[in-house]
């Protein structure tokens, strides 16, 4: 299919995707429309320097890799280079939504599932509403020089309702989103928006502010998809350690993380946002536990972090788009189940805010979760709505701080959008996990 | 059939930086194409990301009529506006050369420290043309560079970072400034004394997108916003104004708005001295609640106007004050560099932790501080506790980073 220059490893990564979004402000629709891109990630490495292109010029894609290939210098002992050799060649056709396309639903019965949703908000005090379908499907292809050569895809369908709401003086915008990986199980989730949509509604008429503080804190397993991914995800993304000895010895395997009911696990073979079943280049994916029983056991790698850490490759190479290299990256992140019922954990609980849903988070030394609704907690109920700005821990001492896992377990996937890693945003992960009780975090 | 089209054409040479060397290049050249087509108060949409002929786009539009999607509005005509900002853009190799003397000083000098990410520059053509005599066109060129900072005998994913977002990259006034801030890095100070302290930031993203929501023109007129039924009111102290600003020397973005609309002079106030003149609006919005248009139509290269976008990135303050150290007069404050994950509540509450922050005294940045977290409220940030919007600094970010602002918040420790 190409020619592979000499002396350079050369690796090409074809993205095709399928795109629907509609859009309907409260009953009229604003925006229909079917998004269909092709492009390209062509990769040279000559042993010293990584040089990229990308491009959505499918008909000359030799003259980039040739153009490329100038930029570089070749190297006669490229296939003898430890990255090179590492590189997982694999070949395989897997077109898991290929029978269940969502680009075969007609359009028709997309925006019906929605309007038959939206006509169902009708209290007053949701004064306007925005509502979106969308799906994507993507069919990716990858060669390389080595051999590879790939065909697989991925889907996702979902809806998203923003919803304002007032109450005299007190109002807030509310979104509920969820997604499914066919078009039929999406049309099973309609109760769980007008659920969603009531417990929003009734959030926004009664939240007081919170008291600033120090708080025990329950998450719902969405918002511990969320401090999962936040407070110890993206420190076990293994490009933060290349080169660096200092964070080398602070997270060497075997180090005591947290307690011994903490399992944290990567699975890109979840079905979901995260699903990836060959990363972006071409190593097949993986279940990884990252933490054990409470010890660091794993890490997330692409082929150049494992090699120079020492380390097996796990299939966390993901690019956002065509547009990108592939970078470390999560795929669907996890605290394990725990084994205790949720009513016995709340019941222990004699003051404490539980988190239910979340607007947005983010990973550095100090993490945050800002909740969209959150509770008080009082003698072992869950009581008042409570309004918060954001929810911070310090990622290195709080997952010490878990000790208490639920026996209910659930795992999420939604639409609109996704993790950011510097230039990199959205990048589409699943999360989840069991109720989770932190002893303290900083609450304001 | 009336028709639009807008293109954007990007191109990109991005040094990718890890453990202070460069790592990668990668070339970028995209073009991106959006179709709109109008009939009977109808409009119809399709794009595409390469290169689709035109005559099939709006095929593929006209069939995209059906949908039904109202638009009665009246296309913006008979306008001619061609703006180049930059008419020297920086090659690939210009740009290599940059980014490898700008790393082989900071290996050299900063040995202690590790740098990453990436140095770039970017070229972008935005195109807006339609039948009824629109003829728009912006191009534009900067260099953003952009490196995250690792004190190597930390263990933290980052310390901080190094930015210069300019169309012209000086080095020696990028070393004017940030050497001594990088000898800052070094020297670790306290937090002074005091449960509130002046706190300054260049990066009030997080601000201008809640204004944004709540100066959206629907969400105002539905009475879901907090300014809802306030207009003409004085909402804040009387130093602030801020605009709908599309002056792209401000910043890298286009002078007109999705609709294809140009403000006169780029710049229309939504506060004006602290009181409520207008909100957002498109023309759609403006028509149907009877508000003043103000040119902010936002949505996708291949999508309808909206005004449900990111409009923040419209927003801009306007300077309004000069000399921190001389408001300062010798007290000790904060400039915050980094401040992520934080939020508004509804009803304006603000609170964000400070990852990354230094001691300040108006002019010279004196050494880093520890993490903490600062609580505030949109009433009293942007009132009794704003101290002002400040341009012509001696802080250097870049000529497109040029404002700092400061209030004065409750300090968590």
């Amino acid at each position: 299919m190409f020619i592979f220059p000499q002396g350079l490893y050369v690796d090409v990564r074809l993205e095709e995707s399928e795109t629907t979004e509609i859009r309907f402000k409260q009953r009229t629709l604003q925006g229909q429309k079917v998004r269909r891109i092709k492009g390209a990630l062509i990769r040279v490495f000559d042993g010293q320097r990584w040089y990229y292109s990308s491009t959505t010029d499918l008909e000359n894609l030799q003259a980039q890799i040739d153009s490329l290939a100038q930029m570089a210098a070749p190297n006669p002992g490229i296939s003898e280079h430890p990255l090179v050799r590492e590189f997982e060649v694999n070949r395989e056709t897997l077109l898991r939504y290929q029978q269940k396309s969502v680009g075969d639903v007609p359009l028709e019965e997309k925006k019906a599932l929605l309007e038959k949703i939206l006509r169902k908000i009708t209290d007053p005090a949701v004064v306007n509403h925005t509502s979106y379908y969308v799906d994507n499907r993507t069919v990716k292809s990858f060669y390389s020089s080595l051999g590879a050569d790939l065909t697989f895809d991925r889907q996702i369908c979902g809806m998203r309702f923003a919803l304002d709401i007032v109450f005299g003086e007190k109002r807030d915008q509310m979104v509920v989103s969820k997604a499914a990986t066919t078009f039929d199980e999406l049309r099973g989730f309609k109760e769980f928006f007008l659920e969603e949509m009531a417990k929003d509604v009734a959030y926004v008429r009664d939240a007081e502010p919170v008291v600033p503080g120090e708080y025990q804190v329950l998450l719902s397993p969405e918002a511990t998809g969320v401090f999962t991914h936040e407070s110890f995800g993206h420190k076990s993304e293994s490009d933060f350690m290349v080169g660096d000895e200092t964070m080398k010895a602070e997270w060497a395997l075997g180090k005591r993380i947290g307690r011994d009911l903490l399992t944290i696990i990567d699975d890109s073979s979840e079905t979901g946002s995260g699903y990836t079943p060959f990363d972006d280049e071409g190593t097949r994916g993986r279940k990884t536990e990252i933490i054990s029983a409470g010890i660091l056991t794993g890490r997330l790698h692409s082929t150049a972090t494992a090699v120079a850490l020492g380390e097996e490759p796990t299939g966390n190479a993901r690019a956002v788009s065509f547009e990108f290299e592939p970078i470390v990256r999560m795929t669907t992140t996890y605290i394990d189940r725990g084994d205790r019922p949720l009513k016995d954990i709340l019941a222990e609980m004699e003051e404490g805010i539980f988190v239910d849903t979340i607007k947005h988070g983010s990973g550095m030394s100090t993490f945050t979760l800002a909740p969209a609704r959150a509770y008080k907690i009082e003698n072992g109920k869950i009581t008042k709505p409570l309004r918060i700005s954001v929810i911070t821990g310090n990622v290195f001492t709080t997952l010490q701080e878990v000790d208490a896992l639920s026996q209910e377990f659930r795992l999420g996937s939604f639409v609109g959008g996704g993790c950011g890693k510097m230039e990199q945003y959205p990048l589409p992960v699943g999360f989840g996990g069991p109720y989770t009780r932190v002893r303290k975090l900083q609450v304001q | 059939m009336k028709q639009e089209i807008i293109t954007i054409r990007t191109k990109e040479t991005a040094a990718r930086i890890q453990a202070s060397e460069v790592a990668a290049v990668r070339v970028k050249d995209i073009t991106k194409k959006g179709v709109r087509v109008y009939r009977d108060g109808l409009i119809g949409v399709a794009g595409t990301v390469g290169d689709t002929p035109e005559d099939v786009l709006l095929e593929q539009a006209a069939q995209n009529l059906q949908a039904g999607i109202k638009y009665p509005y009246p296309l913006t005509q008979n306008l001619r506006d061609h703006r180049c900002l930059n008419e020297a853009p920086m090659s690939s190799q210009e740009l290599l050369e940059q980014a490898e003397s700008v790393l082989n000083t900071l290996r050299k000098d900063y040995p202690d420290f590790s740098f990453s990410e990436s140095i770039a520059s970017t070229e972008q053509i935005v195109q807006m043309r339609n039948s009824e005599g629109l003829d728009l066109e912006y191009r534009d060129a900067h260099f953003a560079l952009m490196l995250m900072l690792k004190e190597k005998a930390t263990a933290n994913l980052f310390d901080g970072a190094v930015f210069c977002l300019t169309r012209s990259f000086d080095q020696e006034k990028f070393w004017s400034f940030n050497r001594p801030f990088l000898e800052a890095y070094r020297n670790k100070v306290e937090l002074p004394e005091g449960d509130v302290l002046p706190v300054f930031m260049w990066d009030h993203d997080v601000l201008l997108y809640f204004l944004a929501r709540q100066l959206h023109g629907e969400r105002f007129a539905k009475g879901s916003s907090l300014f809802s039924g306030k207009l003409g009111e004085q909402l804040f102290s009387e130093k602030v104004t801020i605009d709908v600003n599309r002056d792209p020397a401000l910043r890298p973005m286009t002078f007109f708005d999705t609709e294809g609309v140009v403000l006169p002079g780029n710049r229309l106030p939504v506060i004006e001295n602290g009181r409520l003149a207008a909100v957002l609006t498109d023309k759609r919005t403006a028509e149907t609640y009877g508000l003043a248009h103000t040119g902010a139509a936002s949505g996708d290269y291949d999508d309808p106007p909206t005004i449900d976008g990111p409009l923040g990135s419209l927003l801009a303050f306007r300077a309004d004050s000069q000399n921190i150290a001389g408001v300062l007069q010798g007290r000790p404050a904060i400039l915050a560099l980094l401040c992520s994950g934080g939020d508004f509540t509804a009803d304006g509450s603000f609170a964000t932790p400070v990852q990354v922050s230094f001691l300040f005294d108006g002019e010279r940045i004196v050494g880093k501080l520890p993490e903490f977290a600062v609580r505030s409220h949109i009433t009293k940030m942007l009132g009794e506790d704003y101290i002002g919007t400040f341009e012509d600094t001696n802080l250097y970010f870049g000529e497109l980073v040029r404002q700092v602002q400061g209030y004065y918040m409750t300090i968590v420790r």
